[in-house]
């Protein structure tokens, strides 16, 4: 069985996996971090959404044995002990969820978001959430999150 | 955060899981020693089953056990069962209601039916497993479309339901209604299709049941709504007594009425962990979500209004044909019956009206309610041949509303439906609404939208709801001796915030610390009484339980003060959290009567420790009427068919609203759900082969953010009910009424000038081109 | 997904001789369309080659006048290269509009380009631009790459490693997408360098094509008017229930005068 190796939320994590093990699968079922959920098997609903190296990915559609070396983050890996991050406190301030389920890939897609573009618009947003669905909340709550966590972000 | 007040935004106390991924949802939940568990579904929309060899699937490493059809009916268990308000057709007769095992054995009826189980010890060795599985079909002409499946001829579903007929039934006066349609100066038809759709939740279902051999007792934690009703009726067809399986809702991604259903799997899965006495985990894929899921909506209907020469209504008649799918759903037969007859004619006076449904079966999965559950139809029937009316006879759209709208001193009314509309301004909210949506400026944005090509609409709709689900609940409240509250109630939140809005009331009624609160719900060992969701159920019962608690809280707290006041219980007034003895200096606060409650010494004698721990049942007298009006602009593009709704207006008549945000939430949610409808989704099988066709993602055209308008909303609180203590008037489902009419008629409003009179839903881009090219 | 064995080259030469020693050995690239393929149990094979190792197949080089991009460049790279912004716009361009933000950080043009979805946007490009298909033992030109449904020229184990793009003088793509699952219904990809006018249509029919009647017309008179009312034959054309062949035949000389229009 091939072996893997990489950090995930700042922690050196690893193990002997099957070659076929998804990276969505290796965080939820092996490092029982079970924030990141999965919602469809077309790579397209978005609630996989972790970031490897820096960049939004769908875990589902990648193997964890591509993510070997890498810097992987989940949402796990945001809030500051019981202090929330600046986007996560946006989502709750704003009413951006109802049933959670896809919140922590939007939140994941939305600090990549900030990130690569502090100053969002609502039409960057809109389209910068092409790859997340929602289905209780009609988007406009979450659009409002994630310009007001974008520049929560600058601080 | 500390004292809320009712009409406050609180923010929600589950959001600090939520966002940080500390949710717990029924895939996040694993138990020592579980099995997994796969189901095999039938690729055939119908067929004979001659026969399993599950020696292939047994035979692979790590499998535990495959249950066939053919075992389970030797198992000797119960039917899944239908509980149908609409019983009886319209001469009395009783539906048909056919027999719906849980593994089809002999026959399957839909593709995607269950007629296997797999459990192994990995999900992966389960699912190899699942393909060897050898299940010998002999394939059957299959019928998916409605209409068809009622024709002569129609291959048939059920050995003894002639003419795969469930169903038919009649309400109103057709008599009367024949005779005002005859005597209308005007009489317009239309017919139109309300199309099948499926509620998509992101989160699929699933079910984890653990065993407890010693105890007898095998916890099920379901991806569920209902956790009552369907222990009960899981028990039922295990032959258990309830209180062998205790039901538990886990955190649930979304419902929409599409996981208040009893479905097949997970009684197999609570059989599977019961017989082998370890537990067994079952979680849907997506494409066995759209497989097995109940879908909703689906008619092919004929309205027909009659109207006087002025405009003025007369009467109604709509003839629909619905769908039951394979078998009937958890409600059987009406959705489509009584679901969709209630509203009829909306906020408009009519002399008479008359609604008459058939619904069959097709070889299609079930259909079960979704968000709105007979209402979007209904709204959608009236306001679309209201819009045809007016197109037709040369009146203006909004004038010929105008002026049938009823008017607030024609309430309390029962309407020919038989519905009781005690109370609501629906020309004050409609006239809110077109206030909201700048009429005067539309000539300017519709020339703008020319100058680049575009054609510009407008549509107003307003919609009538009625709440529904189950009519009683019960909640119950339990103190600590450091004053901390614990309330736990019997409704059941899959993603509406329950767990601040009804905390807030409580809050809201004894002066009690937010943060001191605690929720649960969804488990009936904890909720042991409850009736989960549904019909916008949550602050109508839920929250009026929650209320009556509190106020025989109150009741009893002035008894613990009036002992410390030394005077009567009559002399005790409670507010902001206090009792207190007007005319006096005597006070006592809520945390000093807790734990006053606690101390024997500080009661009177007529009370025991632990006093203020009361559960209170609330029963609703009946149903309220939620309304409201919604508005839209579209942009067509003619060239290519494309929509944009470019702005959305909305006034709801929600009567008390506990928590502005997340009343808007629900708004949103539904309208988007509703645009969902009327633009992008549709549930489709092929004619011929009865596959699905819309089977993933790639097909299914779910709203995405850049698809969604700007939302504006508003309420309308002068028309408080009287008949709830609070006041209010669910919610939940009324995006799902108004979206789907005010969008299609602004896009007909866009194209009016190219002749376009009709558009089904879904308005797909090619739908839209065509309509413009083809007149 | 059926278990394989994973491999991870350093090199093109170790990565040919992976898969020629494997007993069914298929190279990845980004993996947006291999996994979802694994996942539905479509394809087993016994050895997955994964290429984001091989330095040799990233980086992008602009040349006179030709734009090189690395096999194993993703959509999100060749989307935001000042390089490919500067030089051939309508690339960049085309980059953003595949998938979505997730995919396009992992999703290549080497691997889009070797698997020839009728629905991807790439081989628009590719033929709309007149490119080259450079691969680990010759380079083929764009107009002979794409064969039929899913086929390209690519001989078994032969891989990809750079696309070579002259740069036009002006380029445009105008994409009509799925509402589902944001595919191409039709994209368009318009292209004039000198006289050569080049219109390369995907989504419609099975494979990308050169609609010849609008090169002409346009080599003459590059406006949106000159091919208004040119209209593909639409024999070949898919035919599902998002769009109907006679409507993609229409949306063809849409997208076809509003790329041209965008092209400037």
């Amino acid at each position: 069985m091939p072996s893997v190796s990489m950090t995930v939320n700042g922690n050196a994590v690893g193990g002997d996996i099957e070659g076929r093990t998804l990276l969505v699968d290796f965080i939820r079922e092996h490092l029982r971090l079970t924030g990141t959920h999965v919602g469809c098997d077309t790579s397209q609903c978005g609630a996989c959404v972790v970031h490897v190296d820096g960049t939004s990915v769908k875990s589902c559609t990648m193997l964890a044995l591509q993510a070997d070396g890498c810097q992987v983050e989940t949402i796990e890996s945001l809030a500051d002990g019981d202090t929330l991050h600046p986007m996560q406190e946006a989502f709750r301030e704003h009413h951006g969820l109802q049933c959670g389920f896809c919140t922590p890939g939007m939140v994941m897609t939305a600090v990549a978001m900030a990130k690569e573009n502090p100053n969002l618009t609502e039409s960057d947003v809109r389209r910068g959430l092409e790859g997340n669905f929602c289905r209780c909340t009609g988007y406009q709550n979450i659009v409002e999150s994630i310009v007001a966590g974008a520049k929560a972000m600058q601080g | 955060m500390s004292k809320v007040n009712i009409r406050d935004s609180v923010r929600r106390t589950e959001d600090i899981r939520f966002v940080s991924g500390q949710g717990s949802y029924i895939d996040d939940m694993n138990a020592d020693g579980q099995l997994m568990g796969v189901f095999v579904r039938s690729p055939h929309a119908h067929a004979a089953i001659n026969g399993f060899d599950k020696t292939d699937a047994l035979a692979l490493d790590g499998v535990v056990d495959v249950i066939t059809g053919v075992d389970w009916a030797e198992l000797g268990f119960g039917v899944i069962p239908t509980n149908s308000a609409v019983k009886e057709n319209a001469d009395g007769t009783p539906i048909a209601v056919p027999e719906r095992p849980c593994l089809a054995a002999k026959r399957v009826r839909f593709v995607g039916e269950p007629v296997a189980m797999v459990i192994a010890e990995t999900v992966d060795a389960a699912r190899e497993a699942r393909e060897l599985v050898e299940v010998d079909y002999a394939p059957l002409d299959a019928v998916t479309h409605p209409v068809k499946t009622l024709e002569p001829g129609a291959p048939l579903l059920h050995d003894g339901i002639d003419g795969n007929l469930c169903v038919y039934w009649e309400l109103g006066d057709g008599d009367a209604t024949e005779t005002e349609l005859a005597a209308s100066d005007h009489l317009v038809t239309l017919e139109l299709h309300n199309n099948r759709v499926t509620a998509a939740p992101i989160e699929p279902r699933g079910t984890l049941a653990i065993p407890d051999t010693e105890t007898g007792v095998t916890t099920i934690y379901q991806a569920t709504q209902n956790i009552h009703a369907l222990r009960a009726a899981m028990a039922k067809i295990l032959g258990l007594e309830n209180d062998q399986l205790r039901h538990v809702a886990p955190d649930i991604g979304g419902g929409f009425g599409g996981k208040n259903s009893l479905y097949p799997e997970p009684v197999v899965t609570v059989y599977a962990a019961r017989n082998l006495c370890r537990p067994v985990k079952w979680v849907n894929d997506r494409s066995e979500s759209f497989l097995s899921d109940t879908h909703g909506r689906s008619q092919y209907t004929t309205v027909e209004l009659g109207l006087d020469v002025d405009g003025t209504f007369r009467a109604l008649r709509t003839t629909t044909v619905g769908e039951l799918g394979a078998y009937c759903g958890t409600v059987g037969a009406f959705t489509s019956t009584g679901g969709s007859a209630r509203t009829q004619g909306g906020v408009y006076a009519f002399k008479a009206m008359h609604y008459r449904a058939r619904a069959g079966f097709t070889n299609t999965a079930p259909l079960d309610p979704y968000r709105g559950a007979g209402r979007p139809e209904g709204s959608f029937q009236i306001e679309r041949i209201v819009e045809k009316a007016a197109r037709e006879l040369g009146f203006d759209p909004v004038e010929l509303r105008r002026q049938n709208i009823m008017p607030k001193t024609s309430l309390p009314v029962k309407t020919a439906m038989g519905l009781d509309v005690d109370c609501g301004d629906f020309p004050t909210v409609f006239e809110k609404t077109l206030a909201m949506s700048d009429r005067a400026g539309f000539a300017a944005r519709a020339a703008r939208s020319v100058e680049v090509g575009k054609l510009r609409g407008f549509a107003i709709a307003p919609y009538l709801e009625c709440t529904g689900g189950m009519p009683k609940e019960h909640a119950v409240v339990t103190f600590s001796e450091d004053g901390a509250a614990h309330l736990a109630v019997g409704s059941h939140s899959t993603g509406m915030g329950h767990e601040t809005a009804l905390c807030q009331i409580l809050s809201a009624e004894l002066g009690l610390d937010m943060n001191y609160i605690g929720f649960t719900q969804a488990d009936t060992d904890a909720t042991p009484l409850g009736g989960g969701h549904g019909g916008s159920r949550g602050m109508e019962l839920g929250g009026n339980a929650v209320r009556q608690t509190a106020i025989e809280i109150v009741e009893v707290g002035k008894q613990i003060a009036a002992h410390q006041f030394e005077c009567n219980v009559g002399e005790v007034d409670f507010e902001d959290g206090s009792f207190f003895q007007p005319g006096s200096n005597n006070t006592m606060s809520m945390g000093e009567a807790v734990a006053a409650s606690f101390n024997s010494e500080a009661l009177p004698d007529d009370l025991a420790p632990g006093c203020l721990n009361i559960g209170s049942t609330f029963e609703r007298g009946i149903i309220s009427i939620p309304n409201g009006c919604h508005a839209a602009e579209v942009e067509v593009d003619p060239d290519t068919g494309v929509i944009d709704v470019t702005d959305f207006w909305i006034v709801d008549d929600f009567g008390t609203i506990i928590n502005p945000l997340l009343a808007d939430g629900q708004v949103m949610g539904g309208v988007g759900q509703g645009l969902g409808q009327a633009i992008l989704e549709q549930a489709v099988y092929d004619g011929d082969s009865g596959q699905l066709m819309t089977g993933t993602f790639l097909d299914y055209a779910m709203p995405r953010a850049d698809d969604m308008p700007p939302m504006t909303l508003d309420y309308y609180e002068g028309s408080p009910t009287e008949k709830n203590p609070l006041g209010v008037k669910g919610a939940g489902e009324a995006g799902c009424c108004g979206a789907p009419p005010a969008i299609v008629n602004a896009v007909l409003d866009a194209l009016k000038d190219h002749g376009v009179t009709h558009i089904e839903m879904p308005m797909t881009p090619e739908a839209v081109w065509r309509s413009i090219h083809e007149t | 997904m059926y278990e394989f064995n994973f491999n991870r080259p350093a090199s093109v030469a170790d990565a040919l001789a992976a898969v020629a020693d494997a007993d069914d050995g298929q190279f990845m690239a980004g993996g947006q369309t291999m996994i979802p393929v694994l996942k539905q149990r479509l394809a087993m094979p016994s050895d997955v080659v994964e290429l984001a190792k091989i330095d040799d197949l990233k980086g992008i080089a602009v040349d006179g006048g030709t734009v090189t991009i690395g096999a194993m460049m993703t959509h999100s790279e060749v989307h935001n290269s000042s390089d490919v912004a500067s030089a051939i716009p309508a690339l960049a361009d085309l980059a953003g509009m595949i998938g979505d933000p997730h995919v396009r950080n992992r999703g290549t043009i080497g691997g889009s380009v070797a698997n020839n979805d009728p629905a991807a946007d790439y081989p628009a490009a590719v033929v709309g631009l007149g490119a080259t298909v450079v691969t680990d033992r010759r380079e083929m030109a764009g107009d002979d790459f794409f064969v039929d449904l899913f086929e390209t020229a690519l001989a078994e184990g032969e891989l990809i490693t750079a696309v070579r793009f002259p740069v036009p003088d002006k380029a445009a793509y105008m994409k009509f997408p799925n509402p589902a699952s944001r595919y191409a219904i039709v994209g368009v990809f318009v292209s004039q360098s000198g006289s050569d006018v080049r219109v390369a249509v995907t989504g419609a029919g099975p494979c990308v094509f050169r609609a010849v009647a609008m090169e002409t017309a346009l080599a003459s008179d590059f406006s949106a008017d000159a091919v208004a009312g040119i209209f593909v034959s639409g024999d070949d054309f898919n035919n599902d229930i998002h769009a109907s062949a006679e409507y993609r035949v229409h949306l063809v000389t849409v997208m076809a005068k509003r790329a041209v229009a965008k092209a400037g």
